[in-house]
């Protein structure tokens, strides 16, 4: 069973729109936008693993925190999609994130994020207690996505270093000083998410030497395995056996909705590793996976056959040893 | 069909020492009438219900009336459930009822049916909640 942690889930909200006004400045004139199509689904880092890994057959169990309304709402689109939910429930309202997907520019969409409800210290204690318990019936652990208001930046080096204590493989997807605060603990593997910011800790990952200089430090820390993007169709492996290229042969044009893209990608590595699969073989199957959920509407893609179709266009390319 | 197919898989729950203010909270906020207490193995232990808490917070001599119509108004029953409140859900909690994953939906149905109970917790072969079974899940599959 894997484990996904979500701290600060969404409800997703897409709209699909035929263009947006070159500028919301103008003065007098309302603007009105018309949505071609819109959907809902449940979000957050974790989630969409889980989502993911429940889709192929893989048990999963996802935990964080719920709130209100859009909680519940939440809750029953995990429990329809077979994941099974141990969440916290706190005061406020869980939050919404708005992506607005201009057609032609889906590679570029305008998205709105809400902070999320605060989370209090009694509930913290309560979710711990639920994850130590958890820790007893996993085999790897998913730590995902942003913190929400209240809980401290090191709380994924610390949910890292119980579930090491525990003797269970912890995933970190997670970006800024969250994610560099994990890192400290050593988890198994790293996906640092660089879509705010091109930096993991300190260390720029804008070009490729400094991808590859950020990467060998975060192994020199004690992590196993980090897979760094590079750019929109094109990752780098880190391993102690070597460096690869991972390089998805696919025009940006092709792609209609990149939310979860990078998800898919880290479900997709999971799913291949309880497999038996190699560490290499499972990222380039969670490639393939992301290819195929940024070229559907949907966040993620779901179908097992479509995306062992796209690993044929994902390339891996050895750099250093492998 | 079996217990496994038809259950929800949300393990929301509480532990014995769950003071009963955070369970009725957590009733309110998941928008459920049951909560399955579960030991620090995440094994079922006992089940606490809406009605169980009421019924703990009504006098004894309600057993012989029946109805709280009996009652002159609700400060008694507010009283002793804000007595209630900081005490641990381990005090009020009854032997669970469960059913595990490979059960048959009769059987399941035979249980809600008899028992008059709204849900029921659903174990694995080592005594973890892995989800619950409502009478609804039943009936909707039912209908389908």
């Amino acid at each position: 069973m894997i484990l996904t942690v979500t701290l600060n889930p969404t409800l997703d909200k897409f709209y699909w729109v035929d263009r947006l006004p070159l500028s919301l400045e103008r003065s007098q004139d309302e603007i009105l936008i018309r949505a071609r199509r819109s959907s809902t689904a449940a979000g957050g880092k974790g989630i969409n693993v889980s989502i993911f890994l429940s889709c192929m057959g893989v048990e999963t169990v996802a935990m964080g925190f719920l709130a209100g309304h859009i909680g519940q709402i939440i809750l029953r689109d995990l429990l329809e999609q077979g994941v099974t939910a141990n969440f916290v429930w706190i005061e406020g309202e869980s939050r919404t994130n708005v992506t607005i997907i201009e057609r032609g520019k889906e590679y570029h969409p305008v998205k709105i994020h809400e902070e999320g409800p605060r989370v209090p210290f009694h509930a913290q204690e309560e979710f711990l207690k639920k994850y130590r318990r958890m820790l007893r019936r996993v085999e790897y652990v998913v730590l995902a996505g942003a913190i929400p208001p209240g809980m401290p930046v090191g709380i994924y080096r610390d949910l890292t270093a119980e579930a090491k204590r525990a003797g269970v493989k912890v995933v970190v997807h997670a970006g800024g000083m969250p994610l560099w605060e994990a890192i400290q603990a050593a988890p198994f593997f790293v996906k640092p998410d660089v879509r705010e910011e091109l930096v993991v800790g300190e260390m720029p990952v804008r070009t490729e030497e400094e991808i590859i200089m950020a990467g060998k430090k975060v192994l020199e820390m004690g992590v196993e395995a980090c897979l760094i993007s590079h750019h929109v169709t094109g990752d780098i492996l880190f391993t102690p056996e070597g460096i690869w290229d991972l390089e998805a042969r696919v025009p940006l044009t092709a792609f209609k909705n990149l939310v979860g893209a990078d998800d898919a990608l880290v479900g997709g590595v999971l799913y291949r590793l309880v497999q038996g699969d190699s560490l290499l073989e499972a990222v380039r199957f969670g490639m393939a996976a992301a290819v195929a959920s940024a070229e559907v509407e949907p966040k993620l893609c779901l179908s097992r056959a479509v995306i062992e179709n796209e690993m044929r266009r994902v390339e891996v390319i050895p750099k250093e040893g492998g | 069909m079996k217990a496994r197919e038809l259950m929800r898989r949300d393990i929301t729950s509480v532990e014995p020492d769950t003071p009963v203010y955070a369970a009725i909270y957590i009733m309110e906020q998941a928008g459920l009438s049951t909560l399955p207490v579960l030991d620090e193995e995440g094994r079922l232990v006992g089940i606490i219900t809406e009605h169980d808490l009421i019924h703990a917070a009504l006098p004894e001599y309600f057993e012989m009336l029946q109805s709280i119509s009996f009652l002159p108004n609700l400060n008694q029953l507010r009283d002793r459930l804000r007595e209630m409140a900081p005490k641990p859900v381990g005090e009020f909690m009854v032997e669970p009822l469960f059913v595990r994953e490979d059960d048959e939906d009769l059987h399941i149905a035979d249980l809600l049916i008899k028992r008059r109970i709204k849900q029921i917790p659903v174990v694995d072969g080592e005594g973890h909640l892995v989800g619950v079974i409502r009478r609804i899940d039943i009936l909707s599959r039912l209908v389908r």
